[in-house]
């Protein structure tokens, strides 16, 4: 069994490695033998323009720079707004009258996106950071709320009444087994949160800033430099991708037991 | 024999049961009118056909869901709510898969406030009891099915209730398993003495562990008949004796349907 998952994630590994690359042979191809290349740089220009920006600066700084600050306003925002989100969540899931409350606005404001909320985010916290962090916060509440909900409102009815029957009280049937029951329910919403947390730094940039990611990808629209703006595309889907790996590394250390191994 | 002695309290007192489900479509008398008595450390089984509402009649005697009509009583008191007083084993094993096989075994001491070493040294016990040692650290989906059961069991157990209540709990697995732990449950029940209220639709399983059989009718759920078993155990599947008492509950049970 061992040996088959590690067989099955080198194959993995090779699959992801040969679409990759097919998918930039089509990019390289259409843009050296279509009129796609007069206005979009090629893989290779693009991807030595990434490289070389960890030397030369993007306007005042090297691109791992611009990275620290885009994570510096992501990450504390998302940690923030999964908490929030997995404590509504999983109240909403379990306690009804809590879902009577918060149900419907959560509803009316969950298909509203990022860019919708900026004008009220700097309404409400100007043009500085504050109103950067609201947006990934929100990204991050919204997914892991729906998910923490999902996953409350999933657990088994014979638990609970076990639980009961070995003489557990509400408060610990909550924390026993609605809670972890919720668990990969939970991780599944902190994945798709954390993507679309870190995608939303780009919405969050174009709110006056000076550096980071998104603010390369604004700024070089600005300038009409679209080889820049595909450095910060492959930055922020580099970064995506360390994030998510990162994230399901976390959930396989903390959720053991949903693996199985006979 | 040692009956006479272990076997003088009513331990369940079960008087005019009945339970009607109601929902938008109407309402279906499940139960109706049962009462039953069952005597301490006695092995009773209870006995029906599919979905004649076996499970509904064990939920209900053991507090997991209220009665529509008729009182319960426990050890003299009337239960209305799930209690630690008693033991469930379930159909679906319903282990807490985010527990070790030590983490669900000790769940009852620990909600109840025991202290660890106390409730470590007496999950311990149950785990060694029923068969598990060397698996403490194991989570329910490293284990078989009979190895579910067992902890399943040993859940129950741990909490030392006055009764035992198990719905059919052999019903998933195999028949070589199941020969198994209907061996195993004897063996547990003679050096833990409980009183276990059993559900089966398996007669051959129901002779081979009852003191005393309850056949149960087809819905609305009555009691059809009584049978006391006094074969000595370990019993003899194959034993002439028991041959003819299972055809003669099963013609019984083919009646009924
Ligand atoms: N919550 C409920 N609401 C409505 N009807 C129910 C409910 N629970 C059980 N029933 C009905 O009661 C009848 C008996 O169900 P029950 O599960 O008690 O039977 P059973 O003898 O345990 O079945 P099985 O042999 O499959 O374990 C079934 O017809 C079922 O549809
Ligand atoms: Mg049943």
């Amino acid at each position: 069994m061992i040996d088959n998952t590690r067989r099955s994630r080198k194959h993995g590994a090779r699959a992801a490695v040969i679409s990759i690359f097919v998918f930039l042979l089509i990019w390289q191809a259409a843009t050296t033998f279509t009129s796609l290349g007069i206005l979009m740089p090629s893989p290779l220009i693009s991807l030595s323009a990434f490289f070389k920006s960890f030397i030369v600066p993007i306007g005042p700084y090297p691109i791992f720079i611009h990275i620290y600050w885009s994570l510096v306003r992501v990450v504390p925002f998302y940690i923030v707004g999964a908490i929030a989100g997995i404590i509504l969540g999983i109240t909403m899931g379990w306690y009804k009258p809590v879902a009577a409350i918060f149900r419907p606005i959560f509803e009316i404001l969950r298909p509203i996106p990022p860019i919708a909320w900026i004008p009220i985010a700097i309404v409400w916290f100007g043009i500085g950071e504050g109103s950067k962090w609201f947006l990934i916060f929100l990204a991050a509440f919204m997914n892991v709320t729906i998910n923490s909900f999902a996953g409350a409102r999933s657990t088994d009815p014979v638990l609970v009444g076990c639980s009961k029957m070995l003489g557990a009280s509400d408060w610990q049937i909550f924390t026993t087994v609605v809670l972890p029951g919720s668990v990969p329910y939970i991780f599944a919403g902190l994945q798709v949160a954390l993507s679309s947390s870190w995608a939303t730094i780009v919405a969050a940039e174009m709110i006056r800033s000076s550096e980071g990611v998104g603010w390369i990808i604004i700024s070089s629209q600005e300038t009409n430099n679209s080889v820049n703006t595909l450095v910060g595309v492959v930055a922020i889907g580099i970064v995506g991708f360390i994030l998510a790996v990162i994230m399901r590394e976390v959930e396989a250390v903390l959720v053991k037991w949903t693996k199985r191994d006979i | 024999m040692d009956e006479a002695r272990h076997m003088s309290k009513s331990i369940i007192v079960a008087q005019g049961i009945s339970k009607t489900f109601t929902n938008k479509r109407g309402s279906t008398k499940v139960i109706e009118n049962i009462n039953l008595e069952v005597r301490e450390n006695e092995f009773l089984c209870l006995v029906g056909p599919g979905q004649c509402g076996k499970t509904t009649a064990v939920n209900v005697l053991s507090g997991l869901e209220p009665a529509s009509t008729g009182t319960v009583k426990i050890n003299g008191k009337t239960i209305t709510r799930p209690g630690p007083d008693r033991g469930f084993v379930f159909q679906s094993t319903a282990l807490y898969p985010w527990l070790t096989v030590m983490g669900n075994v000790e769940y009852g001491p620990k909600v109840r406030g025991i202290k660890k070493s106390e409730r470590r040294e007496k999950a311990q016990y149950y785990i060694n009891l029923v068969g598990l040692e060397g698996f403490e650290h194991s989570y329910p989906n490293q284990l078989s099915g009979g190895m579910q059961q067992r902890v399943g069991i040993a859940r129950a157990y741990c909490n030392e209730p006055v009764v035992l209540f198990m719905d059919q709990p052999f019903g998933a697995l195999d028949a070589q398993t199941r020969y198994l732990m209907q061996e195993e449950i004897i063996r547990i029940w003679e050096t833990a003495k409980r009183t276990i209220v059993f559900v089966t639709n398996n007669i051959e399983e129901a002779i081979y562990l009852a003191d005393r059989i309850v056949l149960l009718t087809n819905t609305p759920t009555q009691i059809k008949k009584e049978y006391k078993i006094d074969f000595p155990r370990p019993r003899d599947y194959t034993d002439p004796d028991f041959l003819a008492l299972r055809e003669e509950i099963t013609n019984e049970m083919d009646k009924t349907l």
